[in-house]
């Protein structure tokens, strides 16, 4: 396989990290928390849509909307359940709230959805480029024939959808600027008459739809289990801090950063390494947070 | 109160367990050493597991509260260290493991290796991360924990892969003899080693080097201008917690007689970190009651599962459903844990 | 012979100049104050000078010895202390506490004595012990001795940070607005504090808003405008200056 095909790859994966990861980000700046049970909302998300799809006669466009109002509705619940409460007691008492939140949701969904991986029923179409040539470098062809599914075009293109709508969101609407302007800095934004709970409240909502929109991309894409939320987080995290922890159009290329990565060292790692592909995010993350602790965007997270 | 006032620094406790510790460590000697044999009744086998993993985490939960109890360092990878430090021992003592490197040496040389080896680990991370900001801190250790992991998945030849390390030396149980005096044997002497843990760091911490490492929790730059150099001492505790979990990690691995990367899961971390928030952090005692609240819960819901009428892995997923709302209640409503100082932590309640 | 020399410092944060060229010598055994307005450099000089930010440009002499980008626990343990502008306690630690950790010289802040639990350590603790209840008593926190500094008020702050600095014995000290928020009869006590410090050979140095009080107390004082050196002289000459006068009226 050439490098071209693993960079689609890339792409696509790139892509449903950049749509949770936007979520990830914002909360992150705007309720000044690391929420590790996020993965957690991919995972309700996905079952939320396999539901509907597997349950009621809809079309996969209705099922994927259902999920991500069940996201954003899960998400909202939480927030205002476990996290709103101790929004005054800093930074790693809501981190270490969203750790044991993580627990359990992911094994009350172990416990209601059983231990099997689900996927959605979609008919697939695949559209291949052949007789391209393979421009070899040594023992990698940087070309080559590639392919591309209808279920890469969907996640590819949902994924860009939400760039859009979310710049329109933060650039042309008071409820995004708003957002921004908390982000920048929480106090200022109230004495300017910022309505900061009901801020955080629509963050929260967003974060849970985007969620629920990157879960059903995963299932659509590959497939869901009560612990793929999880298996995602950290690849979520390092591409919000490698762009920049806060910042949504720096997770965007975080993103895609770390889905090229991902791909490729997939690709190009010895056999039986696959498990290292996976390290090779937590190292980005690692190497990130050592060398540049802002990431892309600037934000400082090292102590005074 | 006296100018002397707690002078003697808190020798009481530190040399109570001292002196505990050394009891126990004598009477594990007695049963492995001599011919002397018990035998347990086989009811109370899952006890005596459950009180000697006790044991061995209650060290590693003793690590972690000198950094984070006491210097307020957020390791959230302790296990990459308990890990580092099995995996350490494990293949530097084994003799012909099925799978993976197994050196054969000594097992008392190879403890030591152990412990070297993850306070080494503990230097090489402490020195690039513990000037991140708390959350990030965090983070970074979380990810060398899931990196460490997904090493000794992934390199077979050197770590065994999902098999692990096995044929490592259990010396109690080739001391003792049989089952069962080995079951006591070891519960004596881990418990003594826990106990000995414990005297070392309430020595530490009832010194002035313990008001450094709480200077340092409370605020860093107060501390510094008062002339104390902080990245020194957060570098030592977060070498020493490491140490300690090598130290923890070597004595799993003699236990056992195996090692491999299921035992040692982000679950590891998630246990300590509960029992010594529970029990309230920077309290020694008190994140040993903790653990030992958690690990009593473990026990008991071993039992539960025999009457409940639920397949032992959705029992397995109720308890962790458990495990994470009692998280979660932990910080919220008893944010300094059941024996924890509120006003020393600076936590409402 | 100048204490602390500081040499044409400059120190930009974001594009903004926030000392520009700044030349200040303090001689031993002096009481400088240094006053200027709001964005003046006052708390960046001071951070300049104690190793908590780095300057960008220019020398700090301490003893005639070059300590630019010193680290602050360096420039503390060679006698030059501050206070924070906005008191920063050890809100978990005692008060008791709080002047007992700045004690320097205790073996027992290393790990092997205080493993070890040596005599060296014990004789230490109890000279320390003795000197914080003594600093403490003299600061009239004794009552608080065994309370939590997070429970002070901002005047008792003021004190206990003057008690803890004063653990240190330092030979320069350097005070950020001692006397902000504080009512006026603890003003005036520790303005006193401060001059017996000063009686007993303690060079110090006052950054201070409350005019009034500074110019009692100093010897000289030092007006900075926009981070660098506007006038310095005796407080009656620098107070009658058109330029402090204009200075402080554009305010």
């Amino acid at each position: 396989m050439g490098l071209l095909q693993n960079v689609i790859f890339g792409l696509v994966t790139g892509s449903y990290i950049a749509v949770a990861a936007i979520g990830f980000t914002l909360v992150y700046g705007i309720v000044n928390m690391i929420n590790f049970a996020y993965g957690e909302y991919l995972t309700v998300g996905a079952f939320v849509g396999l539901l509907t799809a597997g349950t009621l006669p809809v079309p996969l466009p209705v099922a994927v909307l259902v999920a991500m109002v069940g996201g954003g509705v899960a998400s909202l619940v939480l927030a205002r359940l476990f996290f709103t409460p101790i929004n005054h007691t800093g930074p790693v008492p809501m981190l270490l709230t969203s750790i044991g939140l993580g627990i359990a949701l992911r094994n009350l969904i172990r416990l209601v959805a059983g231990r099997n991986a689900r996927y959605f029923d979609t008919e697939t179409a695949t559209f291949r480029l052949t007789g391209v040539p393979d421009v070899s470098v040594g023992p990698f062809d940087l070309l080559g024939d590639f392919f591309v599914t209808s279920e890469h075009l969907v996640v590819v293109g949902c994924a860009v959808g939400v760039f859009l709508a979310l710049h329109g969101l933060l650039t042309r609407t008071d409820v995004g600027i708003a957002m921004r302007a908390m982000g920048d800095d929480e106090d200022l934004a109230r004495v300017r008459g910022v309505d900061t709970q009901r801020i955080r409240d629509s963050v929260w909502v967003l974060a849970g739809v985007l969620a629920g929109l990157a879960g059903v991309l995963v299932a659509i894409q590959t497939n869901v289990s009560a612990g793929t939320g999880y298996s995602h987080i950290l690849q979520i995290l390092a591409a919000a801090i490698l762009g920049g922890a806060g910042s949504p159009y720096g997770a965007i290329a975080g993103s895609y950063i770390i889905g090229l990565v991902l791909s490729l060292s997939t690709a190009f790692l010895p056999g039986g390494m696959a498990e290292l592909s996976s390290a090779m995010a937590f190292l980005i993350l690692v190497v990130v947070l050592l060398v540049k602790p802002s990431g892309l965007a600037a934000r400082e997270v090292r102590e005074a | 109160m006296s100018v002397a006032d707690r002078l003697p620094l808190g020798d009481a406790a530190g040399n109570g367990a001292l002196l505990l510790g050394a009891v126990c460590v004598l009477l594990a000697a007695v049963f492995a050493l001599t011919p002397l044999v018990v035998s347990l009744p086989g009811s109370l086998y899952v006890f005596f597991e459950v009180a000697i993993l006790f044991a061995v985490y209650g060290v590693l939960v003793l690590g972690l509260d000198l950094q984070y109890g006491h210097t307020g360092l957020v390791n959230f990878g302790h296990v990459a260290f308990f890990a580092v430090g099995a995996y350490a021992v494990a293949m530097l003592s084994a003799r012909d493991s099925f799978a993976g490197v197994s050196l054969g040496l000594p097992w008392p040389v190879a403890l030591a290796g152990g412990v070297v080896v993850a306070a080494l680990l503990g230097a090489a991370v402490g020195a690039t991360s513990v000037r991140l900001r708390d959350d990030f801190l965090a983070v970074a250790t979380l990810a060398t924990a899931e990196i460490v992991h997904s090493l000794f998945v992934s390199f077979e030849g050197v770590f065994g892969g999902n098999v692990g390390i096995g044929s490592v030396p259990q010396p109690v149980s080739d001391l003792a003899g049989d089952a069962d005096t080995a079951m006591l044997a070891t519960l004596l002497l881990f418990g003594g080693v826990t106990l000995f843990t414990l005297a070392a760091v309430t020595r530490l911490t009832e010194a002035p080097y313990g008001r450094v490492l709480r200077a340092i929790r409370a605020d860093e730059l107060v501390t510094r201008s008062v002339g104390k150099s902080v990245l020194t001492y957060k570098m030592q505790s977060f070498v020493y917690g490491a140490a300690l979990a090598g130290l923890a990690g070597g004595l799993f691995a003699l236990y056992t007689g195996a090692v491999a990367p299921g035992y040692f899961t982000i679950q590891v971390t998630v246990t300590v970190w509960i029992g010594m928030l529970l029990g309230g952090a920077a309290n020694h005692r008190g994140v040993l009651a903790g653990l030992a609240v958690i690990m009593g819960l473990r026990l008991l819901s071993r039992f539960a599962l025999g009457v409940m009428p639920l397949s032992a892995d959705a029992f397995a997923s109720v308890r962790l459903v458990v495990v994470g709302l009692i998280l979660v209640a932990v910080i919220r409503y008893r944010p300094a844990g059941l024996w924890g100082d509120a006003e020393e932590l600076g936590v409402d309640t | 012979m100048s204490l602390l020399a500081v040499e044409n410092l400059g120190k930009e944060f974001g594009g903004l100049r926030a000392l520009d060229d700044l030349s200040v010598s303090v001689d031993r055994g002096e009481l400088v104050g240094v006053m200027g307005p709001n964005g003046a450099g006052k708390s960046t000089f001071f951070n300049c000078v104690s190793g908590v930010v780095t300057p960008d440009e220019g020398r700090v002499l301490l003893d005639d010895a070059d300590v630019t980008g010193d680290s602050p626990e360096a420039l503390a343990r060679a006698g030059m202390v501050r206070t924070f502008q906005h008191t920063r306690e050890l809100e978990t630690m005692t008060v008791r506490d709080n002047v007992r950790l700045a004690a320097p010289g205790q073996p027992g802040e290393r790990t092997l004595p205080a493993l070890l639990r040596t005599g060296s350590m014990r004789d230490r603790e109890r000279e320390v012990r003795e000197r914080a209840d003594e600093l403490v008593e003299a600061f009239e926190l004794d009552h608080l001795a065994d309370e939590y500094s997070g429970s002070l008020s901002g005047g008792q702050r003021k004190l206990l940070e003057l008690a803890r600095v004063l653990m240190l014995d330092p030979d320069l000290l350097l005070l950020d607005e001692p006397f902000a928020g504080v009512n006026p009869t603890l003003t005036r006590e520790i303005a006193e504090r401060i001059r017996a410090l000063n009686d007993d050979g303690m060079t110090v140095v006052v950054i201070e808003h409350e005019l009034e009080t500074l110019t009692e107390l100093v010897d000289r004082l030092v007006v900075l405008q926009q981070g660098s050196l506007l006038v310095e002289g005796d407080p009656e000459t620098v107070l009658s200056d058109e330029r402090v006068i204009e200075a402080y009226l554009g305010e």
